[in-house]
């Protein structure tokens, strides 16, 4: 049984709820100008517009879900309870591949461009590769891989001028 | 200026650079998933070191090859490559079926670039007009024409508003980053210098569109995606005959036009503009029962209202600073890049470059036209490349762009924030393209808003007409957007009801 149609509305409801609240109280701290020149609406004025509009939105929403929710149990139906482990079972390659994506860019300063772009998209090429596929492909994707990495790099690096970080390859006198 | 505009494009550099545009915009926009945006995405970084005519033309390029492009995995495999194509599914695969392949691919080819030759005509003809219009908008003006492209968010969020104006305020939210406007004072920036001009609507643009695409494909992995593509496909001369050429002119003429209209509003997009120039085109056809049997008129009708919306969507990006579409708004941030800043004074302060891009955008229509005529085997053959391949080269490129847009490692940690808040807006129904005018029209707004608040005293909105007609036209839109949406509410809401119905009842047994 489907019962996420209602999850849809109160789940980002309560996110985007809570993250416009965030929004709203973190408003007083920031410094206004009252000198010559001021204008009446203040630099308060827009944020708490929109951190406001977007709270009675996310109420809305969340209303709607839970008048979703209500109906949906009126008609009978039951609520079935996804185990967190599932959910991430179920999403294991978006999650790898937003870990694989983390660390690519963190670790792009110190590692270097070329290094970390040869180990991302020989790891993400895999993640986007059917497991039983990944036998065949390995090759393939080593090459692409490092292909990747240094023709960019070298692309970008020294003809398009582009500030890409050396990091460890600096031992070599790039 | 239109001389040395022509001069521009007329270098055999910025000919072999619109040329590569074209063939890769093609290329992405055939393989469904991949769009002109991203493809405007992975090729920004390549024009940083180009000049502005040399780097935005190859991106013209880019934009009018990819929404072209998506009519050959609609026509072969039924999936639209662009969701510009979306309609041309509806006749051009039924066509293909019938064995006619390459009369709807020489239809759809010849009427994307008929379609996007008017727009570009209108474009030549409507933006300078536009512009000096412009001239005459002060803080006022510029207010009340913010909060009327920020109106049409409701128009096109469909059956569910709330959520498409969740999209739009978050994005106007993320806006308020940085340093404020008038009074430079920082907010939300945490001390991060970093944040002080505020987030970048290139890395914005980067992880709505490129990053939340990775991983909606690393999602399917493990379903299984077959299909066969129809590779002997051959097209004789450009498939069809004159006499069907003349009596498809009327329905073009009228679609181009449906487009460009489109096109013009807001954060629209061709998509839209597909979906209603099919309609139209049925119900004024004297055979519309034939429409979705495999028909020359639907294919025509949806690629030259595809097409006819870049020309539109250009205008009030060229003039007014305000994208027509997520491709367009890519396109702002190249013009960014390249020091073009869009609006009233463009013509004057960056002429030159203005008559590049229309002529670029011509160079690009007759390329597309040969290379989709001349090279259909070769793009047919693309649809092959693995998607697992191509897409971390495009999420390496896209990094390279972000990184390129500051030389700062800083905007690529943004690039993942920004992917992974579009996944999970994805995820939970709320639209992403009403983000982006929240983006580029919330500090107009508010600019213009303070500004008014200081002058208010002295200078009364009464004497400011074209003010008060674009609030006016503000309610009606706000009014007869809210009665549709609550319509189409009241429907869907029928039709979930049903459906929860059914699935209690299912539970009950």
């Amino acid at each position: 049984m489907k019962n996420k149609q209602y999850k849809l509305d109160i789940i980002p409801g309560i996110v985007l709820a809570l993250f416009s609240i965030g929004y709203l109280a973190l408003i007083p701290q920031i410094q206004t100008f009252t000198g010559m020149g001021a204008t009446p609406l203040t630099n308060h004025f827009i944020p708490t517009l929109w951190g406001g509009f977007l709270l009675v939105l996310s109420l809305w929403i969340i209303a709607r879900g839970f008048r979703k929710r209500k109906k949906f149990l009126e008609e009978g139906g039951k609520i079935e309870n996804t185990s967190l482990k599932d959910a991430i079972m179920e999403r294991r390659e978006v999650i790898v591949s937003f870990i694989a994506l983390t660390l690519y860019v963190v670790l792009m300063g110190p590692v270097g461009f070329a290094p970390m772009t040869i180990l991302y998209v020989f790891a993400q090429i895999l993640i986007l590769t059917p497991r039983e596929q990944w036998k065949k492909n390995i090759v393939p994707a080593l090459i692409t891989a490092v292909i990747t990495g240094c023709v960019l790099f070298y692309i970008f690096r020294y003809m398009l001028n582009v500030l890409l970080p050396i990091g460890i390859l600096k031992v070599f006198g790039l | 200026m239109i001389l040395e505009g022509l001069m521009q494009v007329l270098q055999p550099m910025t000919i072999v650079l619109v040329a590569i545009g074209v063939a890769v915009g093609i290329i992405f926009g055939s393989i469904p998933g991949l769009t002109a945006t991203m493809a405007i995405v992975m090729f920004l970084p390549v024009t940083y070191s180009m000049s502005a005519s040399e780097g935005i033309s190859m991106l013209m390029a880019l934009y009018i090859g990819g929404i072209s492009g998506g009519l050959i995995s609609a026509i072969l495999l039924n999936i639209p490559g662009t969701p510009s194509s979306v309609a041309t599914c509806f006749d051009g695969k039924p066509l293909a079926d019938k064995g006619e392949a390459g009369k709807a691919l020489g239809t759809g080819v010849v009427f994307s670039f008929v379609g996007t030759i008017i727009g570009i005509a209108l474009l030549v003809i409507l933006a300078p007009v536009l512009c000096d219009f412009a001239l005459k908008f002060q803080a006022y003006e510029y207010c009340a024409l913010a909060l009327f492209s920020l109106s049409m968010v409701i128009a096109l969020t469909g059956h569910d508003m709330p959520k498409g104006l969740i999209s739009a305020v978050l994005g106007a939210l993320l806006a308020t980053v940085g340093l404020a406007p008038i009074d430079s004072r920082p907010r939300f920036t945490f001390g991060m210098y970093q944040l002080n001009n505020g987030f970048a609507l290139v890395v914005l643009l980067i992880g709505l569109f490129a990053i939340s695409e990775v991983m909606a494909y690393a999602e399917s992995v493990r379903q299984k995606q077959d299909f066969t593509i129809r590779s002997n496909v051959k097209i004789k001369g450009v498939g069809f005959t004159f006499k069907e050429f003349v009596g498809q002119l009327r329905n073009a003429v009228v679609s181009a036009l449906i487009g460009v209209g489109i096109g013009i509003l807001p954060g629209i997009g061709g998509g839209v503009s597909c979906m209603i120039s099919y309609t139209v085109s049925k119900n004024t056809s004297k055979h519309r029962e034939l429409y979705g049997t495999g028909i020359m008129d639907g294919v025509v009708a949806s690629e030259t209202a595809n097409n006819g919306t870049i020309g539109g969507a250009m205008i009030p990006l060229l003039s007014l600073g305000i994208p027509g579409d997520a491709a367009t708004a890519m396109l702002l941030g190249g013009l960014q890049v390249h020091n073009v800043a869009p609006g009233p004074l463009i013509y004057e302060k960056n002429g030159v470059v203005v008559y590049a891009i229309f002529f670029a955008m011509v160079l690009s229509a007759i390329f597309m036209m040969l290379f989709m005529l001349l090279g259909m085997r070769f793009f047919i053959s693309v649809l092959k490349v693995p998607k697992n391949y191509l897409l971390p080269v495009v999420v390496v490129l896209c990094g390279i762009g972000a990184i390129g847009n500051a030389n700062a490692l800083f905007d690529t940690y943004c690039m993942v924030g920004f992917g992974l808040m579009s996944y999970l807006m994805i995820k939970s129904k709320i639209p992403t393209v009403p983000m982006i005018l929240g983006f580029i029209l919330g500090p107009t707004f508010e600019q213009n808003l303070r500004r008014v608040s200081q002058l208010a005293s002295s200078d009364s909105f009464i004497g400011h007409p074209i003010f008060c007609v674009l609030i006016v036209a503000t309610v009606f839109v706000v009014i007869f957007s809210v009665r549709a949406n609550l319509k189409d509410a009241k429907r869907a809401q029928e039709l979930e009801a049903a459906e929860l119905h059914r699935e209690a009842a299912g539970g009950d047994e």
